[in-house]
């Protein structure tokens, strides 16, 4: 027996659930498979499932009273699949939760679109050599002298926000404040690149039916993704947790609106691993110009005004 | 989860929990679908809110000699999908049949 073996039993052997023998043919298959589909399963609820599914196996042994339940190999295997399919959903599904609203996922998302859309132009383009002397052309020529205007306008009428955290707070090899500039340069960076790629891959049909002309449908397209995608950018920034960089949830309503001279009122977000609460005020005056970041560390709360 | 998009596999596991089967095995057996496709949908409908679930007592099932099982059932927005889906699927009510007894 090897001890891959002997642990993934083991698994099951703690259990409180008294262990229920399976016919003979059905175990065969089922018996096997349980504990190797029970590893595909998020950890914390790995034994409920096994639990779970020892109560649907003892059912397959003692029968059904509607539909006879066929004790072949083909039906075992077809339960087996089913267990694998149950399992491995889980374990997909609670892994895509754990992924969602992180950096990483934002990086990855804009990087996977850069590709689709770079990928459409080559395929527009027909080869290699076209592809990459077009996009030379249109970058240097057009693209560079768009957005480097742009990049100022939406910065000037968005500016860019110190992190509201401490900088000195340390996840993995990088301070809390060079992760968050790192994700915004890396972001604006892939933003910028997805507006040329999509509208490079979007022009392309007119490009090919009425050549140069085409310049003139380009250039504004090239001016309104580079100011869209910013302004995107930077308020995708703020909506995040400013210690892991997940995106904030739970909008809720505080105070009433009525009151907004006398009382505080607006939207509060939260981040889901609790590192910190958003306070979007509904009116920005003189008292709260910006956003307010309520950091919990430790149990205890510093507010940080944003500055 | 909207009633719209629901997919007849998952109209019918929402009709038989409707019509009082609770759990997986049951489940396959009166709609007749693979397991690949009655537990992920479990979990699926679980966890946008259509469905919720809940251990059997112990004493419940030591009584009958079995281990305990997982019960499922559905939830207000569930039964408002199941009434949506049975529109949609007028049929369902003819594979589905009333639970007449209770399963071993
Ligand atoms: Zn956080």
């Amino acid at each position: 027996m090897s001890p891959r073996k002997s642990e993934a039993e083991s698994e099951i052997e703690d259990l409180d659930v008294p262990v229920v023998a399976l016919r003979q043919e059905v175990r065969g298959i089922c018996g096997r498979v349980l504990p190797f589909a029970a590893r595909l399963t998020p950890a914390q609820r790995r034994n409920e499932w096994l639990r779970e599914w020892r109560a649907e196996l003892w059912c397959l042994q003692h029968g059904g009273r509607r539909v006879r339940w066929d004790h072949d190999v083909m039906s075992a295997a077809s339960l087996a699949y089913g267990m694998m399919a149950d399992a491995a959903w889980l374990g997909f599904d609670a892994a895509l939760a754990k992924r969602r609203g992180t950096a990483s996922a934002c990086l990855w998302v804009l990087a996977a679109w850069c590709l689709v859309c770079a990928g459409l132009e080559r395929m527009m383009m027909g080869s290699w050599t076209v592809f990459w002397s077009v996009l030379e052309t249109h970058f240097l020529n057009g693209y560079i002298f768009i957005a480097a205007p742009a990049i100022f306008a939406s910065a000037a009428t968005n500016p860019v926000r110190p992190p509201r955290c401490e900088g000195t707070h340390r996840r993995g090899w990088l301070t809390t404040k060079a992760r968050w500039n790192l994700f915004l340069w890396a972001k604006v960076a892939l933003t910028l690149a997805l507006g040329f790629f999509a509208c490079m891959a979007a022009t392309a049909p007119l490009r090919m039916e009425i050549g140069r002309w085409a310049d003139w449908v380009e250039m504004p397209l090239f001016a309104v993704t580079v100011t869209a995608g910013l302004r995107w950018a930077l308020l995708n920034q703020e909506q995040r947790c400013q210690t892991c960089l997940r995106m904030l949830k739970q909008p809720t309503r505080l105070g009433p609106p009525s009151y907004n001279f006398l009382e505080w009122s607006g939207m509060e977000l939260a981040c889901s691993d609790g590192h910190g609460q958003l306070h979007v005020p509904e009116m920005r005056g003189s008292w709260c110009w910006y956003d307010l970041w309520v950091e919990r560390e430790s149990g205890s709360e510093t507010v940080e005004r944003i500055a | 989860m909207s009633s719209g998009k629901l997919s007849h596999s998952v109209a019918m596991i929402l009709k038989a929990l409707s019509l009082g089967y609770q759990f997986g095995f049951e489940i396959m057996e009166v709609t007749g679908l693979p397991s690949g496709t009655v537990y992920p949908a479990l979990r699926r409908l679980e966890r946008d809110g259509l469905v919720s679930s809940q251990w059997e007592a112990e004493a419940e099932a030591f009584e009958e000699q079995r281990p305990a099982r997982r019960y499922y059932e559905l939830t207000k927005v569930g039964k408002e999908a199941e009434m949506a889906a049975t529109q949609r699927y007028p049929l369902l009510a003819r594979l589905v049949p009333e639970k007449l007894g209770k399963t071993l």
